[in-house]
């Protein structure tokens, strides 16, 4: 079995921290974040996920114009995930 | 605002417990004596003295929030939601065009732990991690009015929202202040009631550690209610929802009306953290009663506390027999803590609940193992393994707490005048 993808792994973190229940498999590179129901308090928890998985550190300005989940997956591609 | 006394109507009732997730569940299983205790499956017990308790059907629980499209958070707030949603529901309040704009309906609710699962959590990860194991919404999440403000947001009210903190008074207290909300003009319409779900490894060990909890094995024989071989109490997790509402805008609007409420007391034991006293007890309930203006003997059921501990249930006789005289020999006493275990800070709701569905039926549930009442407790008039037709339609409702602290509601039938 091949290692999950970034996107993957990505969607898992999203599926595990958020509070409403949603198709999952229908979140693609295009969905946005706010389409997610993640509001501003619960997207700490989400960049704190990603931090912790990916293992790498994100700012608030690496993320402040990110809004698609496509656009999370490039920043993490950018920084060295794989 | 109007603050003469206001009459109050329940116009809305929800429940989320270990005999069913739905009311009509909850009183079929009552009438048929059917109790919810049973071997724990949300933690592994073996290490634990008592590995039995009163558990919802968790996958039951699940489907109820994916038809809300929530997913499972915390579970006191979950049960909470379960039972608000039904409650809101009866009561009008989420379908069609709501009778009441947001900002008059309050939330009010109690709570004895509050987001146990949550506090679990986070300890877990600290202790793995330090504080960088700490997620950036431990907080929100932990908070005791979690659960409350939960129900405001999903349900989108803006009236008051906050927790009553009481122990196993809590939902009690929180029934008795949205009464006294509405009775006195400063509200028309809260949701109140409680919740409690804490079976983590933590929460419950502490419980299995203070040596109340029974040591008889058998789940079905294990919480026995002033019967003379009890052994201690078992606890339950759970949630019980009302709407309680002014009764004129309900008449008014052609609400269907579940009951009343009519009288409340609330004093203070001030004496031990944990042994209950009859002189606090007994002034709680003559406050309630003097509140609904009702003798003592004009009662027709009581829902008592019942713990099943040998302490509780020896002091809340001893309390009755006080306040109601020669009167504690005619009043029906009904325990429902045998059948859904002692829910904590959400018991108060789920009894009171329990309480009104009797009165509306005119007929009390059977009390579970109850086969030979104690000396010390047998003078009352305890519901035996039959339910039992009443003959008023005023009930009590008492809820004593750790910390001393004792609330008493008054209950009526729902009339026609």
């Amino acid at each position: 079995m091949s290692e999950p993808t970034v996107l993957q792994r990505l969607r898992d973190i999203l599926e595990a921290s958020a509070e409403e229940d949603r198709d999952w498999s229908q979140v693609d590179r295009t969905t946005t974040i706010e389409s997610l129901g993640v509001d501003s308090l619960s997207i700490l928890d989400l960049l704190y996920d990603i931090e912790q998985e990916f293992g790498i550190s994100l700012s608030g300005s690496d993320v402040v114009s990110i809004q698609t989940v496509g656009e999370i997956e490039a920043l993490l591609v950018e920084r060295g995930a794989h | 605002m109007n603050h003469s006394r206001r009459r109050v109507a329940v116009t809305g009732l929800g429940i989320a417990s270990a005999i069913g997730l739905d009311e009509a569940s909850v009183w079929r299983r009552l009438l048929a004596g059917e109790g919810g205790i049973a071997p724990l499956t949300q933690l592994d017990t073996s290490d634990f003295l008592v590995g039995i308790g009163g558990e919802a059907d968790s996958a039951g629980v699940r489907e109820r929030l994916k038809e809300l499209k929530r997913r499972p958070s915390d579970r006191a707030l979950d049960l909470a939601v379960v039972a608000a949603d039904d409650a809101l529901r009866e009561a009008g309040l989420i379908d069609g065009d709501p009778p009441y704009e947001a900002q008059e309906v309050g939330v009010v609710l109690g709570t004895g732990v509050g987001s146990a699962q949550s506090h679990f959590d986070g300890f877990s990860a600290f202790f793995d991690r330090g504080v960088r194991g700490l997620r950036p919404t431990t907080i929100p999440r932990c908070m005791y009015n979690a659960i409350s403000s939960g129900l405001s947001i999903q349900y989108r009210l803006t009236g008051p929202n906050y927790m009553v903190v009481s122990a196993c008074t809590s939902a009690t207290n929180a029934i008795g202040v949205a009464f006294r909300s509405i009775r006195d003009g400063y509200a028309d319409v809260v949701l109140t009631g409680g919740s409690d779900g804490f079976f983590d490894p933590f929460f419950y060990g502490v419980w299995n550690n203070l040596g109340v909890l029974s040591s008889i094995e058998d789940p079905a024989q294990a919480i026995r209610p002033f019967d003379a071989d009890r052994q201690g109490t078992i606890l339950g997790e759970g949630a019980g929802m009302l709407v309680l509402e002014a009764h004129d805008r309900a008449t008014a609007r052609g609400a269907q009306i579940r009951g009343e409420i009519v009288g409340y007391g609330e004093t203070s034991d001030a004496a031990h953290r944990t042994q209950p006293s009859p002189d606090g007890q007994a002034l709680a309930m003559e406050q309630a009663l003097a509140d609904a203006a009702l003798a003592p003997s004009e009662l027709g059921l009581i829902s008592a506390h019942g713990t099943a501990t040998q302490a509780n249930d020896s002091c809340e006789s001893e309390s009755i027999r006080r306040v109601l005289g020669g009167a504690a020999a005619q009043v029906p006493v009904i325990a429902s803590k045998s059948y859904f275990g002692h829910t904590l800070g959400a018991s108060g709701a789920l009894e009171t609940i329990v309480a009104l569905l009797a009165l509306e039926a005119g007929t009390a549930p059977p009390n579970l193992n109850l086969d030979r009442p104690d000396p010390e407790c047998g003078d009352l008039c305890l519901v035996r393994d039959e339910p039992r037709s009443l003959t008023s339609p005023f009930a009590m409702k008492n809820s004593f707490g750790f910390g001393g602290g004792n609330g008493v509601l008054v209950l009526r039938a729902a009339t026609s005048s």
